[in-house]
């Protein structure tokens, strides 16, 4: 149980890693792009395009550490306080939550698996022909990891309030 | 149930669960998913809107740019940059009460001269300015307040996306929309100031309880001053000059500027690799909480046009015959009671349009009426349930004893003082025009 | 439709094609009630296609110009300028070609999509620049903006290509970002581009091919022959108001930006053949590749390129048969 929740978190921590190192690459392009325009004369062709769908990319990466580390925005000021005064009923509340969570995430990942099947038989991409072309599949199978990652942290949010027994509220 | 009931239905439902600490994208993704549900009858339809809005709502050159502005905000308070800012702002404002307040506003106004969204600017505050605020003897509640009211600044000096979108949709001059934004723009940043001057005045325990008076606290020398002053007097001007003087666009910007920051603290000597990595870390995870919320808001807007909500209100105010002046207070009522639950750009996509049929026989000046537009819009930026600035400067944050609702109550005074510039640029529309 | 209704081609289904619609139903016992959705409320510019497509709207303009994969073979005009400045011989013949030519239909099927009509066409490009243009030489070393697949026109010419958006034109030419733009008359108007770039020359680099009205696959074929046939009719009425609309804007913004004092120039036919003769044939990497992918692509831009010599066009380029 605990092995398998270190490997969650190391896969959770590998996609933001990878995350991370994107975020240098967009910094890299852009900044090749201007300086190519301006002092050489030769832009970087797809700029835009390799742009738009790295941010995609980014966000789904590294939204399952953003929940992990108890990042995604919520008003706690209400459980918290029912947290003190009824700690039992706020851990079945807090699972409620959960489970709400991964019910629609799961809706978000089974509804993009017949967009990624389809941009990936059919070799979908943006840009222009002649100019530059992306693949459009990569981002769609992104969403689909990142969501299924973060439904296996809600998941273990579940498993650690119940087998740590009361000690640890959230 | 016709679906105006349905969307009031989900509007009522989502406000509690958020209450009740559901994450408010999730929350938003819940009912979005429910109500096009019970709207089209249809839940495979309902999933397939998510899945689209989860793949198209970022993609865009516009949001891409994002995780570099944080990025270059955050190696700006990582160098300590941020930290000597304040300190030279210190000695310059100490004998004003409020003094660091007025500092953070406009820096704010001068950041807002290099980004086009306003959340870049919230984010940026948050590390930089709220730390320093707590140094020297803020509340809490005030400083979060004043990074989020100022960070609105963002949207109206431009460069700005709001106008962007707001042009493109009108067929307006982005450039003379430009234009008009800096002077209701200035006024705003003037209008806080004065604000938070007369608030450390009349209020000092909810402003500045531990501040000491000017003369008790050493200035810096001259030298000192210049020193950790002039890094981030470079960064700016190697990113305004990048912009006007054609060598990037304001989008290139976020990048160029987290390239300078980047260049600048290595060569002080206050940025290491490891220091580097973390704060990459901490940017992609700030960009992630707060992009994730922007689809989930994205997915709930396009439920709430499916639903007719916004489409009636907007149909209200155009078939309302109040004459001028009282159609423009109706629209700006309704702007703003959308801004509590909608995004800024999905406002502007719903009731933009449906005005602009209405105001062509009355000779309305379209450039003042997108000025009028963004400040109504922006104010959502700051009121609950949904207020992004303040939904980004907590994910910002990372610190549980300021909670979400210390920072809606610090933002609402900001609010009213945008109500009164508003008030002000429908009075004097020359404010806006004038430059023209 | 993701573009707001100041847009013609948002504007026609409003004002022209859902009148229309329910005037042919008139007498029929049908009636259509449209809710309209437009200016990126559900879906944004580029959604379009796959909002109708899986169902989450019904009818919508389907604009090809944004979906180069999934309409591949629609956007062959952007692949061959220089063939005709007239967008009215371009709606006929890609009209035509939508109902006869291999592989259209087969596009918008795949993506359960019915093609309604109305093909609505973009006006002449035009060179917009911040400095006179009276030769190839002007350009050299120039940055112009274009959007798509128009980068490759500037192949070639010694101006540097860089991928622009309509938008933000107007600031990045104003900074210097740009030194000029390929844009066409009816967008250069609204967005006061001669302020900033005010020396216009006409090179008729083209009209172009932008998208049509299309309907959501499942639920038309619900629909009784009667209302289907009402679509299309109503489709035909807005292909025709477009065309006049268009038409007659474009005659308004030359002489408006004219008299805000923009140069407009037309090319001399030397520039013209020098542009031409030195562009790379992109038309033959974009028909290779997809042809590459199965789609006859190849046969399109021959079919494409007959049609329009035989309506009288006289291609500076004859890029089927390089
Ligand atoms: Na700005
Ligand atoms: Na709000």
């Amino acid at each position: 149980m605990i092995l398998a929740s270190r490997i969650l978190d190391g896969v959770t921590q590998g996609l933001n890693i990878v995350g991370s190192a994107l975020i240098v690459g967009l910094m890299a392009i852009i900044g090749a792009d201007v300086i190519g325009r301006g002092v050489f004369g030769t832009p970087l062709p797809g700029v835009p395009e390799m742009v738009s769908l790295s941010i995609v990319a980014i966000v789904f990466l590294q939204i399952p550490a953003a929940m992990r580390g108890g990042r995604l925005t919520r008003s706690d000021a209400v459980i918290d306080r029912l947290a003190a005064a009824r700690p039992g009923l706020t851990r079945w509340i807090e699972t409620a939550f959960d489970l709400t969570a991964i019910f629609i995430i799961w809706v978000i990942v089974s509804s993009t698996w017949p967009l990624f099947e389809r941009s990936w038989r059919r070799g979908d991409f943006v840009g222009a022909i002649g100019d530059f072309t992306a693949p459009t599949w990569p981002v769609k199978f992104i969403i689909m990891l990142g969501c299924s990652v973060m439904i296996l942290q809600f998941a273990a949010r579940i498993l650690r309030r119940f087998l740590s027994d009361g000690e640890q509220p959230a | 149930m016709t679906p105006f009931e349905i969307g009031l239905i989900a509007l009522a439902a989502m406000g509690v669960l958020v209450l009740m600490g559901l994450w408010v994208p999730i929350a938003l993704m819940v009912w979005s998913f429910g109500g096009v549900w019970a709207i089209r009858g249809n839940a495979t339809l309902a999933g397939k809107m998510l899945a689209l809005s989860a793949n198209d709502t970022l993609q865009s050159y516009y949001f891409g740019v994002v995780p570099l502005f944080v990025l270059m905000g955050f190696v700006v308070s990582e160098s300590g940059m941020g930290r000597d800012a304040y300190d030279v702002a210190n000695t310059v404002f100490r004998r004003i009460r409020g003094g660091l307040g007025l500092g953070t506003v406009g820096a704010n106004a001068i950041f807002a001269a290099i980004t086009g969204i306003s959340i870049a600017s919230a984010a940026v505050f948050t590390r930089i300015a709220v730390p320093q605020m707590l140094r020297h003897g803020y509340t809490a509640r005030f400083a979060v307040g004043v990074v989020a009211g100022s960070s609105v600044l963002g949207m109206l000096i431009p460069p700005s996306l709001l106008l962007i979108l707001y042009g493109v949709i009108t067929e307006q001059s982005i450039g003379h929309l430009f234009l008009a934004g800096v002077g209701p723009g200035l006024l705003l940043a003037c209008v806080f100031g004065i604000g938070v001057v007369l608030a450390a005045t009349f209020l000092p325990t909810r402003v500045q309880p531990g501040r000491m008076d000017g003369d008790e606290i050493a200035g810096l020398p001259p030298r000192e001053m210049l020193i950790k002053g002039l890094p981030i007097a470079l960064l700016i001007v190697f990113v305004l000059g990048g912009i006007y003087g054609g060598w990037f666009t304001p989008v290139e910007a976020g990048a160029m500027g987290a390239i300078g920051a980047l260049v600048i603290g290595f060569a002080k000597r206050s940025l290491s690799l490891a220091g580097l990595w973390r704060i990459l870390v901490e940017t992609g995870l700030v960009t992630a909480a707060v992009c994730f919320l922007i689809i989930a808001a994205q997915m709930y807007g396009k439920m709430l046009a499916f639903s007719g909500i916004p489409a009636g209100f907007g149909e209200l105010a155009a078939h309302a015959n109040l004459g001028l002046m009282g159609l423009m207070i109706l629209y700006i009522a309704i702007v703003v009671v959308m801004g509590m639950i909608l995004d800024s750009s999905s406002i502007m996509l719903i009731l933009v349009p449906i005005m602009l049929p209405v105001l062509a026989p009355m000779n309305v000046d379209l450039i003042w009426f997108g000025i009028v537009t963004v400040i109504a819009i922006e104010i959502g930026l700051l009121t609950p349930p949904f207020g992004l600035s303040v939904y980004v400067i907590k994910s910002t944050l990372d610190d549980p004893t300021i909670t979400l609702g210390d920072i809606f109550a610090g933002a609402f005074p900001f609010a009213l003082m945008m109500l009164l510039v508003l008030a002000l640029v429908i009075a004097f529309p020359v404010i806006a025009t004038g430059l023209l | 439709a993701g573009h707001p209704p100041v847009f013609r081609w948002v504007r026609v289904l409003p004002e022209v094609f859902e009148p229309a619609v329910n005037a042919a139903l008139e007498g029929s016992g049908y009636d259509v009630a449209f809710d309209n959705q437009f200016g990126g409320a559900i879906a944004k510019v580029g959604e379009e296609l796959e909002t109708v497509g899986e169902g989450l709207a019904e009818i919508g303009t389907i604009q090809a110009l944004f979906d180069p994969a999934k309409l591949a073979i629609q956007n062959v005009t952007y692949y061959t300028p220089f063939v005709t400045a007239d967008p009215r011989a371009i709606q006929e013949l890609m009209g035509k070609l939508h109902l006869e030519a291999e592989g259209m239909q087969q596009a918008y099927d795949d993506e359960n999509i019915v093609y309604l009509g109305a093909p609505t066409v973009i006006d002449d490009y035009l060179l917009m620049t911040n400095f006179p243009v009276n030769s190839m030489a002007d350009l050299e070393g120039r940055r112009i903006a274009a959007p798509g697949a128009a980068v490759n026109w500037l192949s070639g010419t010694g101006a540097v290509g860089v991928s622009g958006n309509l938008t933000t034109y107007y600031n990045e030419i104003q900074t210097g970002v740009y030194d000029g733009v390929l844009v066409f008359a009816s967008a250069a108007l609204p967005g006061k581009l001669y302020e900033v770039a005010p020396y216009i020359t006409k090179l008729g680099l083209g009209a172009q091919f932008a998208g049509v009205i299309g309907a959501n696959k499942d639920w038309y074929d619900g629909l009784p022959e009667e209302v289907q046939q009402a679509l299309r009719t109503g489709a035909d009425a807005a292909a025709d108001w477009y065309m006049a609309d268009l038409e007659a804007f474009v005659d308004v913004a030359f002489t408006k930006m004219a008299e805000a004092g923009a140069t407009i120039t037309e090319a001399s036919p030397t520039m013209r053949a020098e542009w031409a003769t030195n562009m790379d044939n992109v038309a033959r990497t974009w028909a290779a590749q997809l042809d590459g992918q199965g789609l006859p692509a190849t046969a399109m831009l021959k079919t494409y390129m007959d049609g329009m010599r035989a309506a009288g066009a006289t291609p500076l380029r004859d890029w089927d048969k390089e």
